[in-house]
């Protein structure tokens, strides 16, 4: 399609070179047929005024028409890519245009046409492109020459038509008439085509659309299946877990505490009889229940998820701090300044839960490579800041765990401060506990 | 993109570099001021010194502006001026300064070709326009603009045969003699001297309505050209005294064979054509069987003795390269006075600087021509004449519309019609030609 429309303006090119060599080159050699003939001073009583130099209306609009040629070349081939150069290359044709109808004194400025036939290619958007159309129409109608020839004297191609008999005015008229109308019809059949592919283009894009919504879809029906099957296998997991924790229950405390009602009912059958053999039973007994106590401590030991249950909570920020550094490229600098992490069990947990989500954060949605962790006490207040050198993020949303925090912050009566400039930072505050003191 | 730049810098400095080069080599080359000017007389008189001024004001220009060459093409009659002319211009190759026949200037003027001078005159100190007749002046101007400085100007004359008045026991009329006298006399002369019956002397030949026109005040046209004013009261007057002098031929034709072979007392003539026919060589060739004077022309009841004045004016080029020498040159040939006093003595026309024309030495060359006892046109009246005189009105279709009310008003008077409802509906006819 685009091909297309280039040959049209090719060919415009072609019409307009042969409409202005006509125009000048007739204007040329009826100069000189009416001085071999001595027609001269009668020919300067028709005529409202005279090129200064026929020779020279012929070699200037031919050399202004290259440059045009040249300008077209430059911007369809060489610097094709170049809006820059298309734009300058635009601006430059339409002067010289206005500078070729001017030279020809308003005798052919069908050469509008063909340069705005080039603006429109260049314009984007339908409305715009009407916008050079009209101004197109425009250029053309203000350049008339009976309109100008009112207050402005030019030198008529018809006064040097009229030098000729008759007959041989019609043919010239005429094909004078012929060129400049086929250059106009070139040029409306390149508006055609031109507003035709942009309705293409417009069908294109709607289609594209279309296609992308029901992409869409698609994948919110993929996202809930996902959902569904994520429940599924956390349902799955839980049985499991509960059918492990059954296992575990059956085989440790099941055991155990069998043994142990055997061991008592035999001892119950045997205290008065032996009661020194009994003694040593139930010292066996004793043993057996102490075992089954480690069982189950080992057992619910394995159960806990995180580290933070059986360590200090310096201890576990640390080891997360280990893990993640030898699973991610992201360096973590954590830095204790009050003397002792000592806090209740939920404060505890809520500081992990925070770092935690924090460094997901970092990682995962600021890009972060390096993140600072700063535990200090201020003003009667634990304060808590995680910063990261990453992209930050220039609205906070929730959902990336931001809400998770300010939620098990909130419960502790603190207060958390996001801040996204260089990196992103979360500061959270919580109060020193009453009649509790860390340090 | 550095790259780039440096090509652009070293394409721009080759540029650059060309233009000067070139610009320098003009401006060392010879320049070539190209004149138009045309053979022989421009008022139909022989005139064996055509080149002889232009040759002159050639010499001093070229020793005062070396490196300019002034150059013309000799040989061109007045009657192809023209159509050379207009040749050149038709190919852009019109001379830088040029004359422009009378019957030219309207359209020359018209269809833009001549520069308008009133910049470079009011931009040059030493260039007064007083200097000349403002009827000089006013020959080169058009639609308000001076597009012409005049060269050389000519008046019309009466002339005015001495021998017949003398054999009629009359003297020659003052130069401020009125309608009356010219018919007075006229009446006088006109008579049959043979006795065959016809009339054989007559009081004039060749004075025309229009002479009457312009020594009654009154003008023709409007200076747009967009109103005749035919049906004026001065112009009525004027054709009706023409009808009334005619009417004492008695219908018969004075032709210019009884006016040479010395039989009519009057007939105007221009300053021209008295000096060549005045002078020798020509003295002898024409008006030898009796004597013969000038002097001014009649007045109108209400006008003076006013007439029409020809001047030949020059101009420069709109589209000369060379404004400045052009100027410089337009203004020695018709402002030097030097230049301008040889209008004297190498043509026959009058300098169009008063200047010049009323100095001394002209009454002194004037003088040489004349017989010791004549002395009726002397240079003052001369330039009164010039100052006072008619200039024909420089629209684009004055040609056409005089000559449309010349043969018309002609055949009203031999016709014998009735002057006003004539002159009526000649007057709508012509403002209807002119508005179309």
């Amino acid at each position: 399609m685009k091909l297309k429309l280039r040959d049209i303006r090719i060919i415009m090119m072609g019409v307009n070179l042969i409409a202005i060599c006509f125009v000048s080159i007739f204007i040329y050699y009826t100069t000189r047929s009416i001085c071999e003939n001595y027609a001269a001073r009668e020919f300067l009583n028709t005529v409202n005024t005279l090129p200064v130099r026929p020779a020279g209306v012929v070699l200037t609009s031919i050399v202004l028409y290259m440059c045009l040629v040249a300008s077209f070349v430059m911007r369809e081939r060489i610097y094709a890519n170049s809006i820059r150069f298309a734009l300058g290359s635009l601006v430059f044709d339409f002067f010289v245009s206005v500078a070729i109808v001017m030279i020809l004194n308003f005798n052919y400025n069908g050469i509008f046409f063909l340069v705005f036939a080039s603006i429109i290619s260049y314009s984007k958007g339908e409305r715009s492109k009407y916008f050079t159309i009209c101004l197109a129409l425009a250029c053309f109608l203000l350049t008339d020459q009976e309109l100008l020839s009112i207050n402005y004297k030019l030198f008529l191609f018809s006064d040097y038509v009229n030098y000729y008999e008759a007959s041989a005015q019609q043919y010239y008229i005429a094909v004078f008439n012929i060129i400049s109308s086929l250059n106009i019809i070139l040029f409306i059949i390149y508006c055609i085509f031109m507003i035709q592919q942009q309705k293409g283009t417009i069908e294109e894009i709607n289609r594209l659309n279309d296609a992308i919504r029901k992409t869409n879809e698609d994948l919110q029906i993929a996202n809930n299946q996902l959902e569904e099957y994520a429940k599924i296998t956390e349902k799955m997991g839980q049985t499991k877990e509960r059918n492990r924790l059954a296992r575990e229950i059956h085989d440790t405390l099941g055991h155990t505490l069998t043994g142990i009602s055997v061991g008592i009912d035999a001892c119950i059958a045997t205290i008065e009889a032996a009661p020194e053999d009994t003694k040593v039973h139930l010292e066996k007994i004793s043993e057996v229940a102490r075992n089954g106590l480690l069982d189950i401590r080992r057992s619910v030991n394995e159960l806990k998820p995180d580290a933070l249950e059986h360590l200090s909570l310096e201890v576990a920020i640390t080891k997360m701090i280990t893990d993640m550094n030898s699973i991610t490229d992201m360096q973590i600098f954590f830095e204790n300044r009050t003397k002792e992490l000592n806090f209740d069990e939920d404060e505890e947990s809520a500081i992990y839960r925070v770092i935690q989500e924090s460094l997901t954060n970092a990682m995962r949605h600021g890009h972060a490579s390096r993140v600072w962790i700063v535990i200090e006490k201020k003003d009667g207040e634990i304060e808590l800041s995680i910063r990261d050198d990453g992209i930050g993020c220039n609205k906070i949303e929730n959902g990336f765990g931001t809400k998770h925090i300010m939620e098990r912050i909130q419960m502790l009566n603190g207060s958390v401060e996001y801040k996204s400039g260089d990196g992103f930072t979360v500061i959270a505050k919580i109060p020193v506990r009453w009649g509790k003191e860390y340090d | 993109m550095k790259r780039k730049n440096r090509w652009i810098v070293s394409i721009g400095v080759l540029i650059i570099t060309i233009w000067m080069g070139i610009g320098i080599y003009c401006s060392a080359q010879e320049k070539v001021l190209e004149v138009g000017v045309f053979a022989g007389s421009n008022w139909d008189v022989a005139n064996a010194n055509s080149y002889v001024i232009i040759d002159k004001a050639i010499e001093k220009f070229e020793s005062t502006h070396p490196n300019v060459k002034v150059h013309y093409y000799s040989g061109i009659r007045r009657e192809d001026y023209s159509e050379w002319f207009s040749r050149k211009l038709l190919m852009g190759e019109e001379p830088d300064v040029y004359m422009v026949l009378g019957e030219d200037f309207n359209q020359f003027a018209e269809i833009g070709i001549m520069k308008d001078l009133g910049p470079l005159m009011e931009a040059d100190e030493s260039f007064n326009q007083e200097a000349y007749y403002s009827t000089t002046l006013q020959a080169g101007q058009y639609r308000g603009r001076q597009y012409a400085l005049p060269y050389e100007t000519v008046p019309y004359l009466m002339f005015v045969n001495k021998s017949l008045l003398t054999r009629e026991g009359l003297s020659v009329p003052s130069n401020h003699w009125t309608w009356n006298d010219l018919y007075t006399i006229s009446e006088r002369v006109t008579r049959d001297t043979d006795g065959d019956g016809l009339l054989d002397q007559f009081g004039s030949y060749n004075y025309g309505w229009k002479e009457a026109v312009y020594s009654n005040d009154a003008e023709l046209f409007n200076e747009e050209g967009s109103q005749s004013y035919l049906n004026d009261e001065k112009i009525t007057e004027a054709i009706r005294f023409t009808t009334g002098l005619a009417a004492l031929n008695e219908n018969q034709k004075v032709t210019k064979d009884d006016f040479d072979g010395g039989n009519v007392a009057f007939m105007p003539l221009t300053f021209a054509e008295y000096r060549t026919y005045k002078t020798y060589p020509y003295k002898i060739k024409k008006y030898t069987q009796f004597q013969w004077d000038c002097i001014t022309m009649p007045a109108g009841s209400a006008g003076e003795n006013r007439s029409a004045v020809n001047t030949l004016v020059m101009g420069i080029s709109n589209s000369t390269d060379k404004e400045e020498l052009a100027w410089e040159f337009l203004k020695l040939l018709t402002y030097d006075e030097e230049i301008q006093m040889d209008i004297f003595r190498y043509s026959q026309a009058v300098s169009v600087l008063k200047n010049v024309t009323e100095s001394e030495e002209v009454a002194a060359i004037l003088q040489e021509d004349m017989e010791k006892d004549e002395k009726i046109i002397d240079n003052k009246l001369l330039g009164e004449v010039v100052e006072n005189g008619v200039v024909t009105a420089r629209f684009p279709k004055y040609s056409e519309a005089l000559a449309m009310a010349d043969s018309e008003v002609n055949r009203i008077i031999s016709a014998g019609d009735n002057i006003d409802n004539s002159l009526r509906i000649l007057q709508r006819q012509l403002n209807q030609y002119l508005r179309q």
